[in-house]
């Protein structure tokens, strides 16, 4: 408990389809806050693209978020902000979906640390 | 002489290099391990949101009864905090800690969203969505120490190109 008073607990944000932020809201990670600003995007068929990157590049500025939880589909459509997001915090982690699995050739970081080992395979 | 310290620098760096590379391999293995536990969670989250679904209704258990910016202001009950005692390249890992009330609020149920007499489902929903969100935080974690290394790694192959050319 001494961790609590210490520091002031950081959110989880989460950029998802219907069932991930249903799910993760269940589990207590959303927040309204003074501003009305959430910390959530559902992402359906209808969502735009340009919504999808500033609702990533606005949780990216918020300093009360340190994790963005993004299913790895939504991540593909907006590979290119996400890969030119290189500071560790807020760290972003890719999660799978009901309906695309975890594919861990497509993770922005595994990438990464593959094309280290082998700079060809980045091209 | 300054030749037999550069083959000596060269040999020390090469051996760290070694035991980050196999340092990163391992944390990419435990990652994707963390990941799919994570996604198993998941699922059988999802599973029970559709029988809670099937029980209420299709509409009942859907995006429509999330919070949105004109709802009242709300705190999460679930938040990370830095765990001090574990440290790695001078970065503190994140502990998952799950409140009913933060910083002197009350934190509401997200429960009552969907209702008041909700089916068991959704609660067992929530339980296996805290349990990815647990897998989750460690993922991240790791990724950290993932990351970590692999600009140590960086740091030193400079180091190493620059013995080579001497």
């Amino acid at each position: 408990m001494a961790l609590h008073s210490a520091a002031k607990g950081k959110l989880i944000s989460v950029i998802g389809d219907e069932d991930t932020c249903v799910g993760f809201l269940l589990g207590g990670v959303g927040e309204i806050n003074k501003n009305r600003h959430s910390n959530f995007l559902v992402v359906d068929k209808n969502t735009a693209v340009s919504e999808i990157e500033d609702c990533f590049k606005r949780f990216i500025k918020r300093d009360d978020i340190d994790i963005i939880l993004i299913n790895q589909n939504i991540a593909e459509i907006i590979r290119h902000v996400i890969d030119s997001h290189n500071s560790p915090i807020p760290a972003v982690l890719e999660i799978p979906s009901k309906d695309h699995p975890y594919d861990a050739s497509k993770d922005s970081i595994l990438r990464r640390a593959k094309g280290m080992f082998n700079p060809d395979e980045l091209l | 002489m300054s030749q037999i310290q550069s083959s000596e620098d060269l040999d020390r760096v090469c051996d760290v290099l070694d035991k980050l590379t196999l340092d990163s391999l391992l944390l990419i293995e435990e990652k994707v391990r963390l990941t799919l536990n994570a996604e198993n969670a998941m699922c059988g989250g999802e599973a029970h949101l559709a029988k809670a679904r099937y029980i209420m209704g299709q509409n009942s258990v859907s995006a429509l009864q999330l919070p949105t910016e004109n709802s009242a202001e709300f705190t999460a009950s679930a938040k990370v905090y830095p765990n001090e005692d574990e440290k790695l390249f001078g970065e503190a890992s994140y502990e998952l800690h799950l409140t009913g009330t933060a910083e002197g609020q009350t934190v509401q149920d997200p429960v009552r969203w969907f209702g008041v007499l909700v089916p068991q489902n959704l609660h067992s929903a929530r339980g296996m969505f805290r349990q990815a969100l647990q897998w989750a935080v460690q993922t991240v974690n790791i990724q950290k120490q993932l990351r970590a290394t692999m600009e140590k790694i960086v740091e030193l192959n400079e180091v190493k190109t620059r013995i080579l050319a001497k």
